[in-house]
């Protein structure tokens, strides 16, 4: 009896010393070092040597440990290695792994606010994959974002030159160009939407929207311009919009999208038109 | 080639009755089935990376089978005095090494039509069509052929433990050849050189037999990449599986 109780004995002594000295182990364990432990993550380049053909793989695994690592919050200088690992490690790991290039620069832009290396990972991205418009797209938000509508613009038309993106990239363009104040500019993307015969019924109705509403903009703007200009010049309103064209501060009248003159009120020195209200085709 | 056929069979019939080919089967099916729930972790790329673990679990089983089970092929009838028997009968000597190798082949076939079968029903299963996969697996399979041969020809000549160090270093050797002509940017005398060159002619360039990241990334694999790189795999394991003959033609049993 005696003889066959000591191998249980001796078995549950072993567990329960192991589960002791665990729990032990986990007592004393130190703080957590912060990102100390990315000191150890090897170079990309190291890393692929010893992955023995098992590179796609491997940038997976740091990927997938960079997403942990990254979500917890209370980590002390968490932003350090960001455009390290998600720029470095797992793109010379795999470089046309497209996840973790946008992954990074979202951490980077909302977290971190540092736009400008966000936009660095984006544009790694896009240069390892020249066909994935998606980094530049991206890119163009962040700058919407910040209201940089200039830079948005330029992201969006290199997105909307990659092949086979979508073709609403153009709308973005004409979309930023107006968010920035160039309305003309704006204006000649639309009517390029307008003409693209691949576009859609809904692009196109879109797009004669737009046009209707950028022009009335763009045509306020010049005469409350010339408006200003003529006051300066004058120390007096003009009367009518006819006296801008008189005194030479205009070429001639411009006229609404329906074909009707603006209106001005001498008073205040505004100009409207009921072409900006209305809405739909 | 009736006795090549008979010893193949013979072979593959004696390694699906070896335990170890069923656990590391049922390894990578675990691995295979898992990845779905790796999947789960990540912020997109959940194809990517069951595809990327899925071709990992069809390379790296299929090259323990290849190491464990190729390795004591041949040593393990000497040292049983089986080849003894085996011999009597009319079987020359090449036929008996062939016939170990094609066995050893069959085995691997097996193992990447079971993984790699279950990982293109993962990949079918997540709504994306898998067969773009089947090239890189085509490719393992020559890969795994290679490295088998490896494991042949020195199970023809030296004991398992050692066979397999050997083959190991040369799938390692084989995945790093790149790193000579590094090395040969970095040696200034000639005969350095010289053996840089040889060895990065020598030894395997498994790195030209792997497709696996051109395939999970939906990449066009050229008809003719594919065939050259067919071709140099079966050309090379041809030549090993060659030398393991020649080597145990010469051996002397005592």
């Amino acid at each position: 009896m005696t003889r066959s109780l000591f191998p249980a004995a001796l078995f549950l002594a072993a567990v329960a010393g192991a589960t002791l000295s665990r729990a032990r182990i986990v007592a004393l364990e130190a703080p957590r070092a912060g990102t100390k432990e990315l000191l150890y993550l090897p170079n990309g380049k190291y890393l692929k040597a010893a992955s023995l053909g098992q590179a796609s793989v491997v940038a997976d695994l740091v990927y997938l440990w960079a997403i942990q690592y990254y979500s917890d919050y209370d980590r002390a200088d968490r932003y350090t290695y960001v455009e390290h690992v998600f720029g470095k490690v797992i793109p010379e790991l795999d470089p046309r792994f497209v996840d973790p290039y946008w992954l990074g620069a979202l951490i980077l832009t909302t977290e971190a606010q540092d736009l400008d290396s966000g936009l660095r990972l984006l544009e790694l991205g896009a240069e390892k994959n020249p066909r994935e418009w998606i980094f530049l797209f991206l890119a163009g938000w962040e700058c919407d974002h910040v209201k940089d509508y200039d830079r948005a613009a330029a992201y969006f038309e290199r997105a909307a030159r990659v092949p086979d993106a979508p073709a609403p990239l153009v709308r973005l363009v004409a979309g930023m160009r107006a968010r920035g104040g160039n309305l003309r500019e704006a204006i000649a993307k639309w009517e390029e939407v307008l003409a693209d015969p691949r576009g859609d019924e809904a692009s196109q109705a879109i797009a004669r929207r737009q046009l209707r509403t950028l022009q009335v903009r763009a045509d306020v703007k010049d005469l409350e311009e010339a408006i200003a200009s003529f006051r300066e010049r004058q120390g007096a309103m003009p009367r009518r919009l006819d006296d801008l064209v008189r005194a030479g501060f205009l070429k001639r009248l411009p006229l609404d999208p329906d074909g009707k003159a603006y209106r001005y009120d001498a008073a205040s020195g505004t100009v409207t038109s009921d072409a900006s209200r209305v809405l739909g085709s | 080639m009736t006795a090549i056929a008979a010893v193949a069979l013979n072979t593959f019939r004696e390694a699906i009755r070896d335990r170890v080919l069923y656990l590391l089967l049922a390894v990578a099916l675990v691995v295979v089935a898992g990845s779905r729930f790796v999947a789960m972790l990540t912020v997109g790329s959940e194809t990517k990376i069951v595809k990327d673990l899925g071709l990992a679990a069809v390379s790296i089983f299929g090259l323990l089978i290849a190491v464990f089970i190729g390795v004591s092929l041949v040593s393990k009838e000497i040292e049983r005095r089986t080849v003894y028997t085996l011999l009597a009968q009319p079987v020359a000597r090449w036929q008996f090494v062939a016939g170990k190798y094609a066995g050893l082949l069959l085995v691997l076939a097996a193992n990447v039509l079971v993984v790699g079968g279950s990982v293109l029903a993962a990949v079918g299963l997540l709504g994306e069509s898998p067969w773009g996969l089947v090239p890189a697996m085509a490719l393992i399979f020559v890969e795994l052929g290679v490295v088998a041969a490896f494991a042949i020809l020195f199970s023809s000549f030296t004991n398992p433990i050692l066979a397999a160090v050997g083959t190991f270093a040369v799938y390692v050797a084989g995945h790093l050849s790149w790193s000579f002509d590094l090395l040969k940017k970095r040696v200034t005398t000639g005969a350095g050189r010289q053996l840089c060159d040889i060895l990065h002619a020598v030894l395997p360039n498994l790195d030209r037999l792997d497709l696996k990241a051109d395939a999970v990334h939906g990449a066009a694999i050229p008809a003719g990449t594919f065939a050259a790189a067919a071709v140099y795999g079966l050309c090379y394991a041809a030549a090993v599986v060659v030398l393991a003959c020649i080597v145990f033609e010469r051996r002397e049993f005592a």
